[in-house]
């Protein structure tokens, strides 16, 4: 066992330290506790943000080099979202590009598709949605009926899909579509369509917080070129969950980082209010105990990065662990914080620490989103624990 | 940077559960649990003296392993498969205390060796919370009372906390047998009017209560681990309603929950003794946010063993009982979990 970080890693982290001292000039925090920030200022903020990272080298360190590419690993990039959570960095916007899409076209894409899309994703002039989930289909995928029909040299697209994140603010989508309707898994393509393309509507879907970081986009006899195929006809489950696969490496060591930094906001505030009680500082103690051991778990994750294997069952279960602990942790905030935590941004009296309301809102998104906890259950049961199967 | 262990600590683990298989089977155990009266285990003890585990982590010029934190949790994580009976931990323990005091040569000699046994007595009452004060060290001499002292009746000697360090005394001592729920450890309570050696100020148990933390821990893995396995075992073979218990999701999403703890844990206790070993400037933290979680942890994985076994699990003739209690006192000694969770707060910085 050795959980030191190489020399290598170390220079990185350390070089990568510098340069967000250097550009970073304001915490996310700050931007998102602005009561003048409205969602649009906040994307465009992203954008710029994101651009920069790019110029830098930072984004799709571990592609080939002509991607963007610079000899980096997995471990890198793990290490390189735990110092963007640390240094309270905005988040990146084109993350399901970036994250889900270009994998997808560096491993099964054409040259022609890599050499149109990936430049501009990384960049942040073209943001990318995810069209996988419809009203029918959610946590069964594999049931989805947005049709896609070889016309000439087009697909023609009918159907919905919903729960589409920043569909509101993108330029493209990759949609997971249905090309035989008789195959379940072997039916679905992966095709990409620009969402100014005539048929499409996208409308916002307000959520619990009151924003519209997602919503729905209708397809109605929208013709894609067939060159926006990735893969061949038919491949699209089997690209869409090899890619997830890649969305792995060590999350829980950059959201530990982004949840200590709250929890020392909370125990400050707590110390502030009088919270110093035993209970209080108990509940304070378990978010500590819970959120270390969440950090653990991370550095599980990056040590077997690090060393070659592959991850084991420790990283099926990361997302479970940090979705959970989230409700936990905001629920608790709200507790030690009393009503007050319930205050919106824009009430002189809400604290100007963490915009506790709106994470106490947002901590429901985690155990629902990319696949429910649920569904990790399932996972968990059938692939780690090898549990029978109903008939 | 690598998680799993070195080719030494894997062959440690090894040998370690070969050697438990075969002197410390649960029959064993059993014998030793169903006879009440019989006290330390002295045949076993001196099997665990000639392979080296009593001076495990001793330093070598103490005449020790020299080992560290991340082979007491291997030796630890085994011993709670097998859900081992006896004062093993508590002996390494005393063991650390003594080699960082000094001067006690010819008795850690004799502790790893086997030929004495010596424990830390460290509670003041019966209870948490109680005004009780510690024992006071006068001159020479010790006065006091303390309570769950590990295999008191047992003990050549004890080292004894009190408000402003930590003492040695020698035996006999007259001791009061304190039965719990947990068979497999015995406890007394200890009434000193005792000649004692002062060994040094309440900082000389900071390293061995971080090695407390994390083998503790550890053990609580192995327990749970081995309790997984049994319920799964149970769950795939067992038919109600025309299919295996396991077949249900309502058990599935339990089973993934208890496998989210364990696995948790291991991240956590393994991370925790690798901290002390290098030194690391998280280590208090670390080690308490193991020993605190891994004791949440086994209420769950423990309990939930229990209830998916259904009525045999409530009985004396499943092993799940043994494993249910050693795991309660685990929990609750060793650092209970809220001194753990004040640890971890004062680690914190918070």
């Amino acid at each position: 066992m050795d959980l030191h970080l190489s020399d290598r890693h170390l220079a990185f982290r350390d070089e990568l330290r510098a340069w967000l001292t250097a550009n970073l000039d304001r915490p996310w925090r700050e931007h998102l506790r602005d009561p003048a920030a409205t969602e649009d200022s906040l994307i465009e903020l992203r954008r710029a943000w994101q651009n920069k990272l790019y110029r830098a080298g930072y984004l799709g360190m571990d592609w080939p080099a002509e991607w963007g590419g610079r000899g980096a690993t997995e471990v890198e990039k793990s290490i390189f979202e735990a110092e963007i959570a640390l240094a309270d960095a905005p988040p990146i916007l084109n993350i399901l590009g970036i994250g889900l899409l270009g994998p997808a076209l560096i491993h099964h894409g054409s040259e022609e598709q890599r050499r149109r899309f990936i430049p501009p994703m990384l960049s942040g002039e073209e943001i990318w949605c995810q069209g996988f989930s419809e009203p029918g289909s959610g946590s069964d995928l594999a049931s989805l009926k947005t049709a896609a029909v070889l016309d000439g040299d087009h697909f023609v697209l009918n159907g919905q899909k919903v729960w589409t994140t920043f569909g509101p603010w993108a330029d493209w989508i990759f949609v997971l579509a249905r090309t035989d309707a008789k195959d379940r898994y072997g039916g679905i393509s992966f095709i990409l369509v620009k969402l100014d393309t005539p048929g499409v509507t996208v409308r916002r879907l307000r959520q619990i917080t009151g924003e519209s970081e997602f919503g729905e986009v209708f397809f109605e006899d929208v013709r894609a070129p067939r060159e926006n195929l990735v893969g061949h006809v038919g491949e699209g489950w089997r690209i869409a969950m090899t890619v997830l696969a890649y969305e792995r490496g060590a999350v829980a060591l950059a959201y530990s980082a982004k949840y200590g930094r709250d929890l020392a906001q909370l125990a400050a505030a707590c110390r502030e209010i009088g919270r110093t009680d035993r209970a209080c500082r108990e509940k304070l103690g378990r978010l500590v105990v819970e959120n270390e051991v969440m950090r653990a778990n991370g550095i599980r994750v990056l040590a077997n990065l690090a060393d070659g294997r592959a991850p084991g069952p420790e990283s099926s279960l990361e997302k479970l662990y940090w979705s959970e602990f989230d409700k936990r942790f905001r629920e608790t905030a709200l507790d030690l914080l009393g009503p007050g935590g319930q205050l919106l941004r824009e009430s002189r009296f809400a604290r100007a620490d963490v915009d506790w309301a709106r994470e106490f809102l947002w901590a429901r998104a985690g155990t629902i989103y990319s696949g429910s906890s649920e569904i990790q259950k399932n996972i968990i049961g059938k692939r780690v624990l090898s549990l029978p199967q109903e008939a | 940077m690598r998680f799993e262990l070195s080719d030494d600590q894997a062959l440690l683990r090894g040998t370690t559960r070969d050697f438990l298989a075969a002197e410390f089977t649960l029959e064993r155990t059993r014998r030793f649990v169903e006879n009440g009266a019989e006290g330390h285990d002295r045949t076993g003890w001196s099997r665990l003296a000639e392979m080296g585990y009593l001076g495990l982590t001793t330093p070598v010029d103490a005449g020790g392993q020299g080992l560290g934190a991340i082979e007491l949790a291997v030796v630890l994580e085994e011993m709670g498969r097998m859900c081992v009976p006896g004062p093993y931990l508590d002996a390494v323990l005393a063991a650390a205390v003594l080699a960082a005091a000094g001067g006690q040569e010819a008795l850690l000699a004799e502790l790893h060796a086997g030929t004495k046994l010596v424990t830390i007595a460290r509670e003041d009452a019966p209870f948490a919370g109680s005004a009780a004060s510690p024992p006071r060290l006068e001159g020479k001499r010790v006065r006091g009372s303390k309570y769950f002292v590990p295999f008191a009746a047992d003990a050549d000697a004890l080292l004894v906390t009190t408000a402003d360090g930590v003492c040695l005394v020698s035996s006999p001592f007259e001791t009061t047998p304190l039965p719990t729920i947990d068979p497999a450890q015995r406890f007394g309570a200890v009434t000193l009017e005792h000649a004692a050696v002062r060994l040094g100020p309440p900082t000389l148990l900071e390293r061995p209560d971080q090695l407390a933390a994390v083998g503790a821990a550890a053990m609580l893995l192995g327990i749970m681990c081995k309790l997984l396995d049994t319920t799964l075992e149970y769950v795939r073979t067992r038919k109600t309603f025309g299919r295996p218990i396991g077949a249900f999701q309502a058990l599935q999403h339990r089973l993934a929950d208890m496998l989210l703890r364990i696995e948790s844990t291991r991240s956590a206790v393994y991370r925790a003794a690798w901290s002390v070993d290098a030194g690391d400037a998280a280590t208090a933290l670390a080690c308490a946010a193991a020993k605190a979680y891994a004791g949440d942890a086994s209420r769950l994985v423990c309990g939930e063993a229990i209830q998916m076994h259904g009525g045999i699990g409530f009985t004396w003739e499943l092993d799940v009982h043994l494993y249910f209690k050693r795991a309660k006192t685990l929990e609750q000694h060793y650092g209970a979990t809220e001194t753990q969770i004040e640890r971890a707060l004062a680690a914190a910085g918070l």
